[in-house]
Order: structure tokens, then sequence, then C-alpha cells
């Protein structure tokens, strides 16, 4: 149980490739950070250095207010999961698990009790005797998770660890680790490319991109204030519609003009551009798909679109509409919304007409692409 | 009438498949056999040669006329057992230094990333390139200095077998590479250290290529020439069989021992071969990860 | 020559397309070449600066440095001792100590004579006691020259140990400033397994190398500028001496005297590259062939087929080439055999005639080679993924074309970098052609004064020949391997710059 401090860390290969810009976090005690972004961002990278993995080019970086650049990972008291679980092959899960603590010469007695332990909590105690190749994605998960567990680290690092499994047994060991985290109450540095994980997951989500931090944020604040197009468009699924368009200013209101239409910048948002006086100016203007309506007649605050896909999910539709310049959206609805008959009727080459809630909108500039209210 | 002659085309087709397997088979077995006895022919000579008592030059036939074991007891008067542990010793002493030598380098230069590792690399394939002969002539003066040579030659050429094994290091490394590195982190993080990373994950790891590498640098003393017969030069006592046996096929000797060549041979051959033949699955899969691995 | 993009190259003839890259395939060696050439120039560049920046960085050490960080300079290790690193300090002075000594004692003394290789060679001189002429020895070319660049070599490591000692003061110093503690005797002993594992794995190895190989090496090539043979062998009879670059002249035939060993040189080395072409490539698509009709569906026993073939692998090859030797000499088994059944009158010339020998160690080379070469590709023939085949069924492929379009170019690919080792591996191939032939038969024409030269002989033959001969002609056969090193150096670079696609190993994956 300890803080983690990263100051202007750097990682540069040789050939002077920069992984890793000047990273600065502090990761407070028993706080859960996720690393994310799209691979080669860098996470790993940041994450291997505080394990002792890789070399840290420049910077330092503190477990518990210790600088251990120099030290072996042995020495860090880090537990690591990894993401091909990375088991001895040739040892049984319990020998697996109690591999670290045979090194630390712990008493026999000691270690069967730790790794029972540990296999009751994770549910693997009918596998002890198996070797890891005879054990399923899911179940070799969780004694590489066992095998961090016994070794009551100060710091709890995991890269990438949902990301062999299917779909079914991620979402399963992703409510697992919640839980695990709940018994465990210690520091968790987490990995991952799945921004769903990185939202469930973490206290605190560090959102990476070649090599920088774009921005570090609680679920909530990166969700809904991301700092930048990058954030806005990696954060929420289906992806956040972005389009170049106009921020009008008449008479102490806010306009947006996507597509022709005139939509008024009500709410929260509105009173945001107003404090902070901003200009009209041309702007990428950022909404996602659950903020974007259908409406039954046209006027000046709605798009005419044509339907090109209809993805049915079960509890919503997801609509790809194209407008009238070619430009693709995608609406998101709840099924419960439109009666049998209206369902049936989306279908491809419907006139649609949608509207963009206001209060909801996302404003960035044209130029650098950074949010106008942050 | 129409549909009848398709099924009757359809029935045809599917004999020609079959037809034709059927030839291709008996094509890929009749050379199968053939080759089977050209690679077969000359072991099953030397071997039934080695029984010849009625004379113990070259003749023009194959079965012996008087069946015996007198070549083998031929044998056992004169140095060819003396060789015989000669080579023996050398190829124990070389398969377990070697084998030493060789996972150390391969070891490292699988899983250690150092400045100097790429240039050594580099380094060791140009030294390749030069024909190992060359250095005979040193190297033999050098060990006469250290009294190495001649009837003394069994530690000389177990040093020079040895000494330079680092350089084989292709196949082991290539096998090395293909053991996942998070399984080195992972006993890292778990608080080994690189030693007992080798000793207790990478080594048990590796048995087949353990394997591999003790097998090969086992076999090759058994057939060095080059360098055995230029230390042991002139000395019988410090031959290995290679250089004895093929001393009794010059010219002027061949005559009196061309059957006795044969059994020793057989002698030499068959314990080579048993042992090859059981660890062949290491051996197949050293070869194979080697050549693909370059 | 014209550049073709993509589309263009698409829309080229069939003629063309060939023709085009044949084109970039030759266009691509000289330039290859020509990179390797520029790397190697820049590569000294940057070699000359480091050294500049190493000297600069003693400079200021010696500047900036405490006292024991200067007195380091002069005593190695005191730096060390003095901050209390024992061990560390220790190992430095006694390596210093000992290297000092071996200069004074011994070293020196080597070092003076390595220009001239030595004066005064053995002389009969009047024993004054016993009244008798007795042989005197003096300088030995031979330890000279060997011990000359054994000092050398630890003059060279001494300096490395010198620079070592003082980067070590440096950085003791900047870890002292802030605070923190030097590493202890124990701990430097327990990182020699952990953080400095390889070194100590490679100590052992490397030395070996070092040891036996490079120092060898090194004293081989420089042999081969100097008179050094069986008359001059530099202690019993006459000292060997510098002779600059006779002897390469004499062997690629530049000296006006002697054209024996320029034309040996030439015959050899067409052979040579000869058989290398044919052992290699008879043995690469024979034994392709071999283990796919082993492979082959409704083939049964493939163990049992395996097993025969790699009998010649498992016997030692002393014992199966020599027995095959005498098998297909004049009155060995097979001529004696044919003659009593009356198939032929006179014995063939297996051995005899030029071509005939030529042709026999090439088909008995595939004898020995054909198993090597069907583990391989058994191996590697069942890595292709069996949906390529499946996929260019459907699409209508017959078996050849499979074997064309699929087989093939995945075979190439994948072995591509053992063929070429496997090519040089045949340029000396010296158990094959040695134990088989000897060489013979002698060609008369090439024999003259440069020994006997066989038809069948390779450039590794007759270095051994040289070697061996009556004459022990060391610095002609330490020319010969120099050669054959830039032989086959020069064919893998060719080959490697050629073919930039052997290096992209995850084409196919």
């Amino acid at each position: 149980m300890a803080n983690v401090k990263l100051t202007d860390v750097k990682k540069i290969y040789d050939k002077n490739v920069v992984a890793v810009h000047d990273f600065n976090l502090e990761i407070k005690d028993k706080e859960f950070v996720v690393f994310v972004g799209p691979s080669g961002c860098g996470k790993s990278t940041t994450l291997r250095m505080i394990a002792g993995l890789e070399d840290i080019s420049e910077g330092t970086v503190e477990i518990d207010g210790e600088v251990v650049n120099d030290l072996q990972p042995k020495d860090r008291d880090i537990a690591m999961v990894f993401q091909n679980y990375a088991l001895y092959p040739h040892m049984t899960v319990y020998d697996n698990i109690a591999f670290s603590l045979r090194l630390k010469k712990v008493p026999e007695d000691e270690v069967y009790e730790k790794v029972t332990n540990a296999a009751n909590v994770l549910g693997i105690t009918e596998y002890l005797m198996r070797k890891p190749r005879a054990l399923s994605g899911g179940q070799r998960q969780r004694v590489a998770i066992g095998r961090a567990m016994v070794r009551n680290a100060k710091v709890f690092l995991m890269d990438e660890p949902l990301s062999n499994l299917d779909a079914k047994l991620r979402n399963q060991m992703r409510a697992e680790i919640i839980l695990l985290r709940q018994k465990l109450d210690t520091t968790f540095v987490y990995v991952t490319h799945d921004q769903t994980e990185a939202m469930t997951l973490g206290d605190r989500i560090v959102i990476m991109q070649n090599g920088y931090i774009e921005q570090v944020g609680t679920p909530m604040e990166v969700f809904e204030m991301p700092t930048n197009l990058f954030v806005a468009e990696f954060i929420g699924a289906p992806k956040m519609n972005t389009f170049k368009t106009k921020l009008i200013e008449e008479g102490g209101k806010y306009y947006v003009t996507p597509f022709g239409s005139k939509i008024e910048v009500n709410g929260i948002k509105g009173d945001m551009l107003r404090e902070r006086n901003v200009k009209s100016q041309n702007i990428i203007l950022g909404v996602r798909p659950e903020h974007i309506s259908l409406a039954e007649n046209g006027g000046e605050d709605t798009i005419p679109c044509t339907l090109e896909v209809n993805e049915m999910m079960g509890s919503e539709l997801h609509l790809h509409v194209v407008t009238e310049d070619g430009s693709h959206l995608i609406v998101r609805t709840p099924t419960v919304d439109l009666d049998a008959d209206a369902r049936r009727e989306l279908v491809y080459g419907k006139k649609l007409n949608i509207t963009f809630e206001g209060k909801v909108m996302h404003f960035f500039g044209e130029e650098d692409n950074r949010n106008l209210l942050v | 009438m129409s549909t009848l002659s398709s099924t009757e085309r359809t029935a045809k087709r599917h004999m020609g498949i079959n037809t034709s397997r059927r030839i291709s088979n008996t094509a890929a077995y009749t050379v199968l056999i053939l080759i089977s006895i050209i690679w077969l022919v000359p072991f099953v000579f030397i071997v039934l040669q080695s029984f010849r008592v009625e004379s113990t030059w070259q003749v023009g036939y194959v079965i012996p006329q008087k069946w015996g074991l007198d070549n083998y007891a031929n044998l056992f008067k004169t140095d060819f057992p003396r060789w015989y542990l000669n080579t023996f010793i050398a190829a124990v002493a070389t398969a377990v230094l070697q084998t030493v030598i060789v996972l150390c380098m391969s070891y490292t230069l699988s899983r250690f990333r150092f400045k100097m590792r790429k240039p050594l690399m580099r380094f060791m394939l140009i030294l390749g390139m030069f024909p190992g002969m060359l250095t005979m002539i040193i190297l033999y003066r050098v060990l006469k200095d250290l009294g190495m040579t001649q009837a003394n030659a069994v530690p000389g050429l177990i040093l020079v077998y040895i000494a330079s094994s680092g350089m084989g290091y292709y196949v082991s490394k290539g096998f090395f590479d293909t053991i996942p590195k998070s399984l080195d982190e992972a006993a890292r993080v778990d608080g080994a250290t690189r030693f007992q990373v080798l000793k207790k994950i990478i080594l048990p790891l590796s048995k087949p290529i353990v394997i591999y590498t003790i097998l090969t640098a086992f076999m090759g003393p058994w057939g060095d020439f080059v360098f055995a017969r230029y230390i042991s030069f002139g000395t019988s006592s410090g031959m290995n069989v290679a250089v004895g046996l093929y001393n009794w096929l010059n010219r002027d000797q061949i005559a009196n021992n061309y059957t006795m060549f044969c059994a020793g041979g057989v002698l030499v051959a068959v314990p080579v071969t048993l042992l090859f033949m059981c660890l062949q699955r290491y051996y197949v899969e050293g070869v194979t990860g080697g050549a693909v691995k370059g | 020559m014209t550049h073709y993009s993509d589309l263009e190259f698409l829309k080229l003839s069939r003629g063309q397309k060939i023709g085009y890259k044949t084109a970039s395939f030759f266009r691509s060696i000289p330039i290859g070449i020509a990179n390797f050439f520029k790397k190697i120039g820049l590569g000294i560049g940057k070699g000359c600066k480091a050294v500049g920046r190493e000297i600069a960085d003693i400079g200021r050490t010696f500047r900036d440095g405490d006292i024991h960080t200067k007195m380091s300079f002069f005593i190695m290790g005191w730096g060390n001792l003095a901050r209390g690193q024992i061990l560390r300090g220790l190992m430095f002075l006694l390596f210093e100590i000992v290297f000092i000594g071996y200069m004074v004692l011994t070293g020196g003394y080597w070092l003076s004579m390595l220009p001239t290789l030595g004066t005064k060679g053995p002389v009969k001189e009047l024993d004054p006691i016993l009244d008798v002429f007795v042989t005197k020895y003096y300088d030995n070319s031979f330890k000279i020259l060997l011990y000359g660049v054994l000092t050398l070599f630890f003059i060279a490591a001494f300096i490395y140990t010198w620079r070592v000692n003082i980067k070590q003061n440096k950085l003791a110093e900047q870890i002292l400033k802030s605070g923190k503690k030097l590493k202890s005797g124990r701990e430097d002993l327990r990182s020699m397994v952990d953080d400095k594992f390889h070194k100590t794995l490679l100590a052992l190895p490397m030395t070996g190398i070092i040891v036996f190989t490079v120092l060898p090496i090194v004293f081989m090539i420089l042999v081969a500028f100097t008179n050094y043979d069986g008359t001059h062998d530099g202690y019993y009879s006459n000292l060997f001496t510098w002779v600059g670059l006779d002897n390469f002249n004499t062997l690629l035939g530049w000296s006006s005297g002697n054209k024996a060993y320029s034309a040996a040189f030439g015959e050899i080395l067409t052979w040579t590259l000869i058989w290398a072409f044919f052992a290699t490539f008879t043995n690469y698509f024979l034994g392709m062939m071999v283990a796919m009709l082993i492979n082959k569906k409704g083939i049964r026993l493939k163990k049992v087929w395996r097993t025969v073939l790699v009998l010649t692998i498992a016997v030692p090859q002393f014992i199966s080439l020599l027995y095959v030797s005498k098998m297909f000499a004049k009155n060995g088994l097979i001529n004696q055999g044919l003659m009593s059944l009356g198939w032929i009158t006179q014995a063939l010339p297996f051995w005899e005639d030029a071509t005939w020998a030529r042709i026999t160690v090439i088909l008995i080379n595939i004898w020995i080679g054909i198993p090597y070469l069907m583990l391989i590709t058994t191996g590697i023939l069942m890595n292709i993924p069996q949906d390529l085949y499946e996929s260019a069924r459907i699409d209508g492929a017959n078996a050849w074309q499979q074997y064309s379009k699929i087989t093939l170019p995945y075979m190439l690919f994948v072995t591509g970098p053992y063929l070429l080792t496997s090519f040089t591996g045949n340029m000396n191939n010296f158990n094959v052609i040695y134990l088989l032939t000897g060489g013979a038969p002698t060609n008369p024409a090439a024999s003259t004064a440069a020994g006997s030269v066989g038809y069948t002989d390779l450039l590794i033959t007759w270095l051994f020949k040289i070697t061996t001969g009556a004459e022990s002609k060391y610095y002609m056969a330490s020319v010969v391997g120099i050669m054959v090193f830039v032989v086959v150096a020069l064919i893998s670079l060719v080959v490697y710059s050629a073919m930039p696609s052997i290096k992209n190993e995850e084409d196919f994956q």
C-alpha cells in the first residue's frame, strides 16, 4: 500500500524514438488508476517503467516516497499481471502461485495457507494440481491474479489483463476485478486499450496518445468535459460525432449552425459560453450519439438526412445516417421510444429529421482541437 | 437417359479420384523403396564385410564365404581400443563443456539487451566466415608448447572443440527466443534474480534444446578428422577413431585392414547411431528451428 | 532505368515484368554494396568522434575530480579503495601490477621485436667446454609474432580497464555527492548473478573465442604477410620476416614470377563455386521432394522412411564416406560387381577421370545431404497453413500450381538465410571432398610448383594440403584462408543487399 509518483518520466529508445514524453502523475495510496489509449501510445511502457522492466531514460519514479529508478523489479515490492498471463508452464497452479513466496524463503506451511487462501478467493482450489496448459483462459487469468495477490505488494500492476479473453468472460472478470480491489484495498495501476474497462474500473483515468498524457480525470470528468477532440472521440461508444461548423453569438444567445440548421446552445453549456464570453468563430462541434434525437417534423433546428444502416442492439438502435452534404453521423436511440411500426420503417433510404441536444454539446477550437470551455 | 449418363459420369469422376490416388501412391511407394535401398545398401555391405574371414582386402562380392568374428577380435590386437577410449573421453567432455558454453552464450544473447549485443553478434558472424582450419597451425604450435599434442592429444582436442563453441549459439538462441519474455519478467517481478530466472524458469523449459546441444556436441568428436589428425600427428596412441581408421585405408595398408576397417566402423557407428535414433525427436526440433531462424 | 509505380508495373506484360524485376535485382546489388561501404565509413567516422569524446571526458574527469580521482589516473583502484570499495579497488590494482610486471619482464621485448620478427637465428657455435659445435638458439619469429599480438591485445585490454577505472571514479563522485551509498563488495558479487548476470555468462565463452579464434585468426592474417613456412619456422631453422603483399601477388598472379599458384587458385575457386552451387541446390530440391513424398497423404510408415534416411546423419561421416569412396574405387565393389555381371569390361573411372569424379562427389553428397533437408523441409511444410492449399484448390489450382505458387515461394522465403549459410558451408565442406577423393584426380596443369592439386580440390582442402604438404607453406595457406573469407563475405554481402526480404521475417506470418 503506497503512493506512486512519476516526475518528468521519459522513455527514449535507441535511435531517438521517444515513447513517453514528460510523464507527470501522482497516484494516491489505494487509488485505482487506469492508463488508457490506442496501441503504441506509451501506456504499457509507462507501466513497465514503474515495474522496473524498462529502464527510465529521464525523470524519476517514486514508490512510497523512495526513488526506485535503479532498483531491480524484485526489489520494488510490486505485483504484476501480464496480458498473456505469463504462467510458468512447467509448474502446477500451486507452484505458480507459491513461486514468489518460496523465493522469499517463506516457511512451507505459511505458503500453503496463503496459496490456498488466494485460490479460495478466486475459486480455483480444484485446479491447484493442474498445469497451466490444462486451464481455460479465464482460469489462467485467475491464477495470474492469484500469483500477484499472495505477494501482498505495495502496488498492483495490471497490463491489459483482460484483452485475451472473449467478450462475455471479459465482462465477468471485470466485475471480479472490482470485487478484488475491494478485498485487497491497495494501489492499482491498470493498463487497457478498452475505454469501457477504463470507465468502469478506474477511480481516475489517464488518457494517452503518442506518448503524451491527453487528460487525467475521473470517468465522469473525462466523459463530460473532455479537454480535447482526441479524448472526446476516444471515450464513449459509439464514438462521438464531430464535424466542422460555426458558433454564433446573437444577442446574448449562442447558436451552432450544423448542416444548414440553427440550433440554440442552452442549459449549462450556454451559461458557460456566456461566462467565458466566447466570440463567434469556426469550431468543431462534438455531439454524442445519444444526444441526437429524431424530430417529427422539419424546422430550423432540424437536419434532414437519409438512413444508411440500422443496427439493432436490443435495448437501443444505432442509426447510421448521411446528411445532404455527405457527412456520416451515428444516432443512438432507445428502442422503447419507438413503436413497432416506426421501427419497421427504419430501413435503408428512409428520410429522417434529426436534432441535437443543446445543453450537452462539446465545442473544440478549429485550429488546436482544444475544448473551448476548459 | 440424360440423368443416367450424368450419374455415370459422376461415378466415373469419383473413380478417377480414387484410381489416380492409387496410382500416385504406388509410384510414391516405389520411389521410397528405391531410395531406402540406396540409403541402406552401403551400411548393410559394411556390416556384412565386417564378418568376412576368408580375406582382408576388397573383393567383388558382398556376402562372406566364411563368416566369423576374426576382424572384431583382431581389432583388440591393434590400438583401436585406445582410439575408441580417446574419442569417447573427448566426446563426453565436449558434450558437457560445450553445452554449458553454448547455453550461456545463447541465453545471454536471447534475453539480455546490452550495448555491445548487436556488435558482438555481427563480429561473430564475420569471424565465422574465416575457415576454422586456418587456425590449425598456430593452435598446434601452442598446444605443443603446452604439451597437449601427440600422445597427450585428448586434452588438447577437447580444448580445441570447446574453446570456440560459443560461436555456435544460433540454434539454441532461436529456441530461447520462442520462450515468451513475459515469463522472465513475471519471475523477476516475483522476486527472482536473473540467475534464478535461468535456473528455475528457462532451463526446465529448455529440455529439447539442451538435449539437442548435448547430442550434437557428443557426435562431433566421433567424426572429427582434421584437427584430430593434425594434433595427434604421427602418434598412434593419441589418435581418435576417425584418424586411426582412415590410416587403415591408405594404399599400403588397405589390403590387410579393409575388413578390420569395416568391423571398427560398425563398432563406432552402432552406439552413436542408436543414441541418435533414441534422441532423434530432439535433433529434428533443433535442426528445423535452426534453419528457419537462420 | 525507369522506375515504375505499382499500378504501372501491373500493366506491363509478363515478359516486361520479369525483365523489370531482373533489372532491379541486379541494380540493387551495387547499391547494396555501396550502402554497406558507406555504413562502414559512417561507422569509422562515428568511432573517431566517440574516441574524441572519450578523451575529452577523461580530461574533464581529471580537471574536475577530487584527489582520489586524480590519483586513480596513476594508481588504478585508488579511488575505489579510498571510498571503501575494497574488492573493486583490489581487482583494479592487481590488474595494473600484473600488466606492468608483464610489460617490464617480457612484453616490452616482444613488442620491440615485432617490426623485424627477430634478427638472430640459430647459429652453430663452438662450445668452449665440450669443444664441439652445438646449435644455439636466439630469437624465435613464431613466438615473437604470437606474443607480440598477445601483448597488443593485453595493452588494449589495459587501456579499456584504465578507462573503466576512471569512469567509475567519476560515477562514484556523483553518487556520493547526491548522498547515496556506493555498492559494497558483497553487492557487487550479488549483482554478478542479477543485473550484471550477462557479463558473468559471457565471460567464459568470450574468453574461449578470443583466445582460440580471434587471436589465432589475427595471427594467421599477419602470417600472410610473412614468409613463414617449413623452412622458415622461426626457431629450429631460419627466422621468418615480413614480406609485404608478395604472397597475395603470387596467389592472384600479379607478380611477374611464378604463375603456378594463380593458375591453381583460378581453377580451384571456379570448381569450389560450381560445387557449392550444385551441392546446395541438388540437396535443396531433392530433399524437398523426398519430404513431400513422405508427407504425402496416404503414405504409411512415415517414421520408417525418415529413420532410414536419417542413418547418414547418425553414422559418423568418416565411416560412411570412406566406405562409399572405396566402393567406387577402381577395384571397389561397384566396378568389380558390374564386371562380374558382365555389364562392363573396364572399370569405370569414378575417381580417375576429372568429370566422372566431380559428378560422383556431387551425387554422393546428395546421399549425405538429402536427409538434413528432408528433416528441415518436413518441419516447414507442416507449418504452411493448410487453408492456403484449401483456398488454392477451390480457386482451381492443380498439384503443380499448388507447389509452384504456394509451397516453393513459402519455402524459399523461410529458408532463404539457410540457403546462404548452406552455400558457404558447402564451399568449406572439407569432409565430403577429403574423405571421398582427397582431391583426386591430380590436375597436372595446376600442380607444378603449387604442390599436388586435384580436380575435386576445394579451396579448403587445398589450404589443408598446403599446410600439411612437404613444404608447409603456411604463408600461402593463410593467404588462401583470407581469400576464402573474402569470397564468403562477398557472396553474403551480395545476397543480403539484393534480397532485403531475407531480413523481413514478418511477411509470411
